[in-house]
């Protein structure tokens, strides 16, 4: 009896253990991808090139490791679901558009930042953060910038970053709420339409 | 008149009953372990009075305009990149007592120790100040900064009510407080508030130090602020959620 109940929790570590390791591995995954992610699109922002293509330079290596789906429909809230399919279109491609738009804004001066990545953090078995440190040239102290990744069928993508604790995702979010109680998808859509026609700031 | 007693009033009652877990939603975020993606729980901001702080922003957001962007760019476009940041290492060595006290105030030691070391370090090898030599020290070259509001913070008091304040921005009444606090402990104003004799330093020195300090600050202020409007669709909310956020995560650190 007592032979029996140590084998079966053995066979339930072995099984938990297993279950942890791959996750493990998942996570590496996550952060290899990253890596590599953010390695391509730093050589893009800072190869030289005048700032005002940079949107549409950077926009096929942004478009390979974020989520954008994602991102807009955490960003709409639950009014997304009241959208319909044409509009969940609509609002997804203007709102990648913004975000693509906001990271160009984000990169200035020629001198690239230095990033130190930290270990993986496992959030959900599909789901994990990974924290950095960010220095840049016009900053005095580092920058915590933390990724959120989600893993898809095609690979672990990003689909929430956090730059000092402030949710990239959850400020949207709160912008965007009472926009679309009031207005629904109309409103959002004309907001990002008058938003994308201002003309971009340039960067100093 | 009596508004605004009634306001100081309201606000000191509030601190004085809220000696609590804050459990303000707004600055969570949304977390990765969420089964739907599509349904977030909805941020609850405590903005009562967001008519007269919609009121403030716009007051700010002009004066911004009007007064302190032209202020900054003429500053940047006299005052090189090098002389600025040696400027804000020096005010920021200053503030030294600000940290420590707030170190020391939340039980932690070893940072308030760090704070000591950088600022012999930075006051001597780095020239009164101006290099931040400590920041090629492993262990002192990221130390979080505390100030008054995370003290009262750590202590359990909640942000209270969002607040934007006239010229100086977002706040809530937590740090508006704080604020006070970090006030009296900067070196920067023990001159003012009459602790440094005033037969020590003249008033102008004093007056130019300060003036100093706030318009090497502008640039990059006014920079932040530039890029907080080009990206959102309700600048006021975005201000508010970042400041929050922000805030609480500073707390937590």
């Amino acid at each position: 009896m007592l032979l029996r109940f140590i084998l079966r929790s053995a066979l339930v570590l072995m099984f938990l253990g297993a279950a942890q390791l791959s996750g493990a591995a998942s996570s590496d995954d996550a952060a290899t991808m990253l890596r590599s992610s953010v390695e391509e699109v730093l050589s893009i922002a800072y190869s030289g090139h005048a700032n005002e293509t940079l949107a549409t330079r950077v926009r096929p290596a942004l478009e390979k490791c974020f989520a954008f789906d994602i991102v807009t429909r955490q960003a709409m809230g639950p009014g997304w679901r009241q959208f319909s399919a044409t509009e969940q279109k609509r609002v997804t491609d203007l709102f990648s558009e913004l975000m693509i738009r906001t990271y160009s804004g984000r990169v200035v001066g020629t001198q690239r930042p230095k990033i130190v990545f930290g270990s993986p953090v496992a959030t959900a078995s599909d789901r994990c953060e990974i924290p950095t440190r960010v220095t840049t040239s016009s900053s005095n102290d580092p920058i915590a910038v933390v990724y959120r990744m989600i893993k898809l069928p095609a690979g672990w993508r990003i689909y929430d970053v956090l730059i000092e604790g402030v949710s990239f995702v959850a400020n949207y979010r709160a912008q965007f709420d009472e926009l679309i109680q009031k207005g629904g998808a109309g409103a959002a859509i004309r907001t990002l339409e008058a938003k994308l026609a201002q003309p971009v700031p340039s960067n100093s | 008149m009596n508004h605004s007693i009634f306001n100081v009033l309201v606000l000191f009652l509030w601190l004085s009953v809220c000696a609590v877990a804050d459990n303000h939603s707004a600055a969570k975020g949304i977390h990765a372990s969420d089964s739907d993606l599509t349904n977030v729980p909805v941020p609850k901001t405590n903005d009562p009075w967001q008519r007269l702080n919609r009121t403030t922003f716009r007051f700010n957001d002009e004066l911004t305009t009007y007064a302190l962007r032209p202020v900054a760019h003429g500053y940047a476009a006299i005052v090189p990149v090098r002389v600025r940041t040696g400027l804000t290492n020096f005010f920021d060595n200053l503030n030294y007592p600000v940290r420590f006290i707030n170190s020391v105030l939340q039980g932690k030691i070893t940072r308030s120790a760090q704070e000591t070391g950088k600022f012999v370090i930075n006051s001597t090898a780095g020239v009164g100040g101006l290099i931040r030599v400590s920041d090629h020290i492993p262990s002192l070259a990221d130390v979080p900064a505390e100030d008054f509001g995370q003290t009262l913070g750590v202590w359990g008091i909640c942000p209270g009510p969002y607040l934007v304040i006239p010229v100086l921005g977002p706040s809530d009444c937590r740090d508006l407080v704080g604020f006070g606090g970090d006030y009296a402990m900067n070196p920067l104003n023990w001159h003012t508030l009459g602790i440094i004799p005033h037969a020590y330093i003249p008033n102008a020195a004093s007056i130019a130090l300060s003036g100093t300090k706030s318009v090497n600050g502008l640039p990059k202020s006014v920079e932040s602020y530039d890029q907080l409007k080009a990206e959102a669709v309700d600048p006021y909310v975005a201000m508010r959620d970042a400041y929050l956020s922000y805030r609480d995560a500073q707390v937590k650190k």
